[in-house]
Parts: C-alpha cells; structure tokens; sequence
C-alpha cells in the first residue's frame, strides 16, 4: 500500500522529502513530478522513512547504531552517500547534502 | 440518465509504430457518460489498422489525401455526410487540418460540427516560427534558424554548438553531431517535407508533454503532463507516466490564455536539469496518448465534441498523476474479402 509521507518541519532538519514523493511500504519510490520511480532496499526504506518523518542525522544515527552492528564512521559515510543519492534524484530538497544536521 | 446518440467522424486510424490519434479517440468517445456514439472512420490508407479492429467504427470511407487538393476532400466529406450524417468531425492529422479549418464554415453549413483552431493560432505556431512565438507568448525556446538550402549549413557553427536538431517543418527530427551529419539530414528531412529546414539548439532534458484543450475563449477546459518512459526510434511514445507538475499546468493555461487557443493541443517541452521549461513544439490536435488522460480521469475528446456541439463545457481541474500507459502490437487476423472491399469500393 503506498503511504504519503508527511513532512514534518523542524528548525535543525532543513532536508525533507520532496511533497510529491510517494514511498511505497515495499521499498517503491515514485516521485509524481518527475515521473521518476526507484526501489530501495530495506535499509533504504527505513532510513527515507525516518527522513520522511522529519528525525535529524542525530537521532537517526543512533537509532540506527543500536539496531546495527555499525560504528559511527560507516553510517556517516553510508549516511551521506545515500542522502546525496535521494538529492540527486529530486526525491529531497535540500540545499546542500552536507548541511544536514 | 439516457445518453445522448451521437454520430461523429474521426480520422488517423493508422495505429502503427508511429500512430494516429484516431483509435483513442474513439475509445475515449466510447467511454463517454453523456454520449451513446456511432463511428464513422475515415481512412487515408486502405492498411490503417483501426479499420479491421472489430467493434471500432460502425462505417468506414476512405477519403482522398489533402494534397490532392482540399476541395477534392471536402467534396467527398460532404458526400459521405450526405449517405451517412454525422454530427461532428474529429481530424487528427496535422497535414489535413489546413483543409478543415479553412472550409469550417462550409462543413457547419452541411451540418458538421468542428472544433479547430483558427488559421492565425496554426500557423503561428509553425516550427520555423518558434522564436517568435516564445517571444510574444513568453515562454522560452531554444534558439533556432530555418534553412532555405543546403548552402546555408555552414552557417550552423557560427550560431550553435554540436549537438543540434535537424527538424522538419511537419514531422521528423534528427540529431546532428557534425555538419556531415547535417547534411545527410537535411536531404533527408527536406526531400520528405520540404523547405525550409529547422535547426534548432540541442536542449539537454528530460521530454515532457502536456494535452490540453482550449474552449477558444482563452480557458483551459482540459490539461494532463505527462513523461515518456519508453521512446521508440521514431520519437514516439510507447509508454508514459502523467507527472504532478504545476509549472507544466501554468505554462500551459496561460498559453492558452494568452492565444485564446480553440480545440485539442500537444506541448512538447523540454525539463532541463536546473528546472527550466523549453518548448519545443505545439501539436496543433489531439495527440495519440489521449487514452491516457482519459485514464487519468479528463476525457478530452468527450468535451471537445461537446464544445464542438456548442455545449458548456466545466473546466476539468483534477487528474490522477502516477497513472501509466503502456503501448503494444498486435496481430489481426484478417479476411481477404474485407481488405478487397476497402481497396475496391472505398468503403466497409
């Protein structure tokens, strides 16, 4: 079932997901403006929907480091590349990847 | 509610690799809530598939082509009318609608109803004259020049860099890395359609279009974007996805204000990756995606004919966006003695 993601403002997340974006429970993305469709993986789900539900890089690495056998260093890493992918692919605006905090 | 029994006249049943909206017209038509409609289709060609799908058009003529002269059409227009009234017209080929509008008076004399643009907002609109309308409509372009003979191809690297496009000035358009290339096609181009040939600025993007119809009073009855997803080597759409895009749905309302423009209409744009908008074409009809906006929830032909009919037709706001189509071929099997009927005696 496809959701819509709802945007959630907050002073100290200036990424979001773009209002046209549908993320489908199944890891389908489709972004209506575009007309562009991607799959993530589950990883990838989980990190757009937590995106998607306005969580900052904080809470979302934390998260993520309690569920994951992961350090610190490989999320970031893993993190921004991801972020930078969705950026690219209009699926979030965001001024700048890095600027994410 | 009863339907209201209706009888209209389509063309461009040619449903090949490079198709005519006539087939999802009438499909359109078909699923009309407020029109029990009767085909009649009108045939170029006497291989146009639409006229050996079963339950497609209840008569088909065949007519003679545009270029035989456009009395010689509308002469055999008005003896089919005579033996088969139909109430509205639908043209869907960009060579014959010269024909139509310029004789739309005597056809509603006869009783035909059509729904066209006028001369001025056809011709206007010409490929070769595209700068002129970007400017005067606001709406960006890419730059372009028209070129009278092959001399003049020289003059294409003082003005543009490779890549550029080669176009025709009704159908076809090339791209051309070097000079050697635009060479080969402009003989190509030219020797199909004529002079002058366009070369137009190669504009980087992603191709979008937008169906729309205008109520001739400068209000936008009907408007759906769309994307290609699958492209075929002519150009031509085999499957597509309608967009949200508000910029699309502003561009097009207000061209359609500005022009006042009467009847169906394919922009073709480009979206580069910054954002922007270029046009790179306006199709002057209905285009053969049609079906898909019906999908989406606009059924453009059901209010064209109403418009047509001199009916007030309500602006359709909403359309589903994520809705696809996907195109496909298919054999028909067919009897010799239908294809010899067409052949033999023009009509089935």
């Amino acid at each position: 079932m496809l959701i819509e993601v709802s945007l959630i403002h907050n002073n100290r997340n200036i990424m979001k997901i773009t209002e046209e974006v549908r993320i489908s429970d199944n890891g389908f993305v489709f972004n209506s403006r575009t007309g562009d469709s991607f799959n993530v993986n589950p990883t990838g789900l989980e990190l757009t929907k937590l995106i998607a539900q306005g969580h900052d890089f904080d809470t979302i690495k934390s998260l993520f480091l309690e569920k994951y056998e992961l350090d610190d260093l490989t999320f970031e890493k893993d993190f921004y590349e991801f972020v930078a992918l969705i950026k690219h692919h209009q699926i979030t605006s965001q001024e700048d990847p890095l600027d994410f905090k | 509610m009863s339907k209201t029994k209706i009888t209209i006249a389509v063309t461009g049943l040619n449903n090949t690799d490079n198709p005519g909206p006539g087939v999802p017209v009438i499909r359109s038509l078909k699923e009309s809530t407020e029109f029990e409609v009767r085909i009649i289709g009108l045939v170029y060609e006497t291989l146009e598939p639409g006229i050996y799908m079963e339950g497609l058009c209840d008569k088909i003529f065949q007519i003679p082509y545009p270029s035989a002269g456009s009395d010689e059409l509308i002469d055999r227009i008005e003896e089919i009318h005579q033996r088969e009234p139909f109430d509205v017209l639908i043209p869907n080929f960009d060579a014959e609608l010269f024909s139509f509008m310029k004789n739309e008076d005597r056809l509603l004399k006869s009783g035909i109803h059509t729904f066209l643009p006028t001369i001025k907002q056809f011709q206007e609109r010409d490929k070769d004259k595209l700068p002129e309308y970007g400017e005067k409509y606001g709406i960006k372009v890419p730059a372009s020049i028209n070129l009278g003979s092959q001399n003049q191809i020289s003059e294409i690297k003082d003005k543009f860099e490779y890549p550029v496009m080669v176009k025709g000035k009704f159908y076809d358009a090339y791209t051309a890395y070097n000079t050697e290339q635009v060479k080969q096609s402009f003989n190509k181009v030219s020797a199909k359609w004529g002079l002058p040939v366009i070369i137009q600025e190669f504009v980087k993007g992603t191709e979008v279009n937008v169906i729309a119809l205008g109520d001739g009073q400068g209000n936008t009855i009907a408007a759906v974007p769309m994307r290609k997803q699958y492209i075929t080597d002519k150009g031509k759409a085999w499957g597509g996805i309608t967009l949200s895009d508000d910029k699309m749905l502003e561009i097009t309302r207000s061209l359609i204000r500005q022009t006042k423009w009467k009847g169906g209409m394919e922009l073709e744009l480009i979206k580069t990756v910054k954002g922007e908008y270029y046009l790179i074409e306006i199709n002057p009809r209905i285009p053969a995606w049609v079906y898909l906006a019906v999908g989406a929830g606009q059924n453009i032909p059901e209010a064209l004919v109403k418009l047509a009919l001199g009916q007030e037709v309500a602006p359709m706001e909403t359309y589903k966006s994520g809705k696809m189509f996907v195109r496909y071929s298919y054999d028909i099997i067919v009897d010799l003695e239908k294809f010899e009927t067409i052949a033999m005696n023009g009509e089935i």
